[in-house]
């Protein structure tokens, strides 16, 4: 990255707007008052700047009134901005009172039916007692109580009452003399009675709500008419909304920009930064543009100390896991990017995790299939990373010989994950010991490989004796793990590790030479730690932690192996390969049982198997990997302009 | 001799009950490092989803946290594991 300034006189500044736009390189630095700018102030919005505002706002909501959204995916051919500006000029205000018409028409409609159904829930339980709504009111000496109550209660008072029953407790109406009210309510009260407002209706309750449904169905199809009616303007102006919308918001933000720029009575002054590859492209531009008549200088810039704005520069293969580093945090300007790693690790990971051709052949499919409805720019990185991970994820199902959780015709090539699950248990289990270890080697290399980053990268942007510190103590933390490695191989042998127990005879404290070797590097380890910061000798039983912590590999892999058998042994082995031996019309609803469990089964192993799969691999990145060397917290390069999409330049 | 009264254990008995805990032990292994990761998330994901709420941008940090507990029951996983094979 560069850092260029940009000065010219103000006449110049809406052209140099207007290019800096169109080539999307610029990434503005906000002019906040600094102190080497005194005499300069803010500068103010371009000509036309309100009125974009005013139309834009007017297409945001028409697009919210049709529910029109864009999802990043052009549609038809772009149109050409003159062509559009008429359009917008022509077509708009009619558009926008159509649809802001309709809406409030909508809303009406459904205060209304909202209140028709309150009225229709109170008058219903009147329904049951079978009495006029009109007897309910209007008495003087007598008085009405109505309301919902558990079961028919008998009152020491005179009164007369209704009283039905329903599933839901009953409901009961009482009349009583004015005189008696308090003691009847009070009985009715302790027999748990709620009263119910008493509708303001005549003639008959079952009448009434008649009336009211008839009234709710009719306002039920205007409203869809009303929908129907958008859904309509909807397909013929989307795309022209959704044109004028990045017209204007193009508009609004070239005219905006001078507010982040320091200007004075005549001039102007802009400061960003530009890929360094780039510089040339934007000098000339803009001198082309003015005729020369600007000023751009390549400034000085000190890459430890300012914020440098920091865009990928990575292999397309690696492009999609440029999501996952920015979910964790955008890599600093100076460090190693280590996106390129993740991108190969990655797939690598989930493949180990969930080797099945099966599954990986249904999430191949399923990341092709997703695009068609997940169109965003995020979504598709995600799906790209989806199709890499299934990718691997076949090819190690070839290589431990998996298809939905059955064999295929050959023996694993490597590592065997078959479990001896229902009655065709045969061969010698998973040999999940071994795996293990393969996978505690994979924790040993990737996290080693953290570390000689940290060193390079603490080489690369430390200073002074702070430099030297943070490389011995990084090397420290390598010393204590494998010195730790080494005092453990020296007791115990354990497969595919080396076995140091036979070397030489015993020298000191019961330990070989090569223990020894082990100790002197773990007190290395320590000292080289806590030279740096003591506190960090805390953190040493993380080596082991993390370490261990690569055994989810195998982990996860098996227990999802596990389900996907033990669903084929519940579906094939008890439901439908018994019932086809004896064909009876029990036996066909059992086949259908068995399929839906194998379906279900697999379908809920395929979502586990996404979610172990990636989860746990990207978390071994972020938990175990990053930490030991990732600093993050780089700017996101945001050039000033706009992937145009709908429309196209003037 | 065995006396009488005396249950009789044969050797195929004893390897029998052997494997048996072995089961119960790997299905303690589970269980109770699940319930530990579950305990330990409950606190981590009901932050998490706050923290999410007031800013979409925290989605990948709250997630790193809440997934941190799952170590646990990854080893009880793999202690389960080492006794079943």
């Amino acid at each position: 990255m560069s850092r260029l300034l940009i000065a010219g006189t103000k006449e110049q500044m809406g052209a140099v707007i207007a290019e800096l736009y169109r080539h999307r390189l610029f990434h503005i630095e906000d002019f906040v008052g600094q102190e080497e700018y005194s005499g300069f102030r803010l500068g103010m919005p371009l000509e036309g700047a309100t009125e974009a505002s005013n139309d834009l706002i007017t297409i945001r909501a028409a697009t919210n009134a049709f529910g029109i959204q864009g999802d990043g995916t052009p549609r038809g051919r772009p149109i050409s901005a003159a062509e559009l500006r008429r359009q917008i000029q022509t077509e708009l205000p009619g558009l926008d009172a159509q649809a802001d018409e309709l809406v409030t028409r909508r809303t009406r409609l459904e205060t209304r039916a909202k209140d028709l159904e309150t009225r229709i829930a109170e008058i219903e339980p009147f329904a049951a007692l079978g009495i006029d709504l009109d007897l309910y009111r209007g008495y003087e000496s007598i008085a009405v109580l109505a309301g919902h109550i558990p079961a028919d209660v008998a009152i020491a008072a005179p009164h007369e009452k209704v009283f039905s029953s329903g599933k839901r407790g009953g409901f009961i109406a009482v009349f009583t003399p004015v005189t008696e009210r308090d003691a009847v309510e009070r009985q009715l009260l302790d027999a748990g009675f709620v009263a119910a407002r008493i509708p303001d209706e005549t003639g008959s309750p079952a009448d009434a709500i008649a009336r009211y449904r008839a009234e709710l169905e009719s306002i039920g199809k205007e409203i869809e008419g009303i929908n129907r009616q958008l859904a309509n303007l909807k397909e013929i102006h989307a795309s022209f909304l959704l044109a004028a919308d990045e017209l204007l918001t193009a508009e609004v933000e070239q005219a905006e920009a001078p507010l982040r720029f320091a200007v004075t009575d005549l001039a102007f002054v802009a400061e960003g930064w530009v890929p360094t590859s780039e510089v040339p492209t934007v000098r000339e531009a803009l001198e082309r543009v003015t005729n020369g008549r600007i000023h751009i200088e390549e400034l000085e810039v000190d890459y430890d100390h300012e914020v440098v704005p920091v865009e990928y520069n990575n292999p397309s293969f690696a492009h999609p896991t440029e999501l996952f580093m920015d979910v964790y945090s955008r890599p600093n300007y100076r460090e190693i990017d280590p996106t390129l790693l993740v991108s190969i690790v990655f797939p690598i990971f989930f493949g180990i995790i969930l080797g099945d051709v099966g599954y990986g052949l249904v999430l191949l499919a399923l990341s092709f299939l997703a695009r068609r409805f997940f169109g965003s720019e995020g979504w598709t990185l995600l799906l790209d990373n989806l199709r890499n991970a299934s990718v691997s994820s076949i090819i190690f199902g070839l290589v431990y010989s998996e298809f939905f959780g059955f064999a295929l015709p050959w023996r694993p090539l490597v590592f065997s994950r078959h479990l001896n699950i229902g009655g065709e248990a045969h061969g010698h289990g998973p040999d999940a010991a071994s795996m293990l270890i393969i996978a505690i080697w994979i924790g040993i290399l990737h996290i080693t490989l953290g570390r000689v980053i940290s060193i390079v990268n603490h080489s690369r942007m430390s200073h002074g004796s702070h430099r030297t510190k943070a490389i011995i103590a990084q090397t420290g933390w390598l010393a204590f793990m494998w010195g730790l490695l080494i005092v453990i191989w020296s007791i115990f042998p354990i497969p595919f590790m080396p076995d140091l127990t036979k070397l030489g005879g015993v020298v000191a404290l019961g330990l070989g030479p090569a223990g020894i070797a082990g100790i002197v590097l773990i007190l290395y380890g320590v000292i080289a730690i806590a030279q740096e910061n003591a506190l960090e000798v805390v953190e040493l039983p993380t080596i082991v932690s993390h370490v261990l912590s690569y055994a989810r590999l195998v982990a996860v892999g098996l227990s999802s192996v596990a389900i996907a058998m033990v669903v084929n042994y519940i579906a094939l082995g008890m439901f439908i390969n018994p019932s086809l031996e004896n064909l009876t019309p029990v036996g066909i609803v059992l086949i259908v049982v068995g399929i839906v469990v194998l379906l279900f089964g697999h379908v809920l192993n395929t979502a586990l198997g996404i979610l172990g799969g990636g989860l746990h691999s990207i978390r071994l990145h972020y938990v175990e990997f990053f930490t030991k060397f990732y600093k993050g917290g780089g700017l996101k390069y945001h050039p000033f302009g706009m992937k145009r999409l709908y429309t196209t330049e003037e | 001799m065995v006396d009488v009264g005396t249950a009789v254990m044969t050797v195929e008995m004893i390897q029998a009950s052997q494997v048996g805990l072995k089961a119960v032990g790997a299905g303690l292994a589970v269980g109770l490092t699940g319930v530990g990761t579950g305990l330990a998330e409950m606190g981590i994901g009901a932050a998490a989803v706050g923290a999410t709420a007031e800013n979409r941008d925290m989605f990948g940090l709250a997630l790193i946290f809440t997934v941190i507990p799952e170590t646990i029951v990854i080893f009880g996983l793999v202690v389960a594991l080492l006794l079943l094979f």
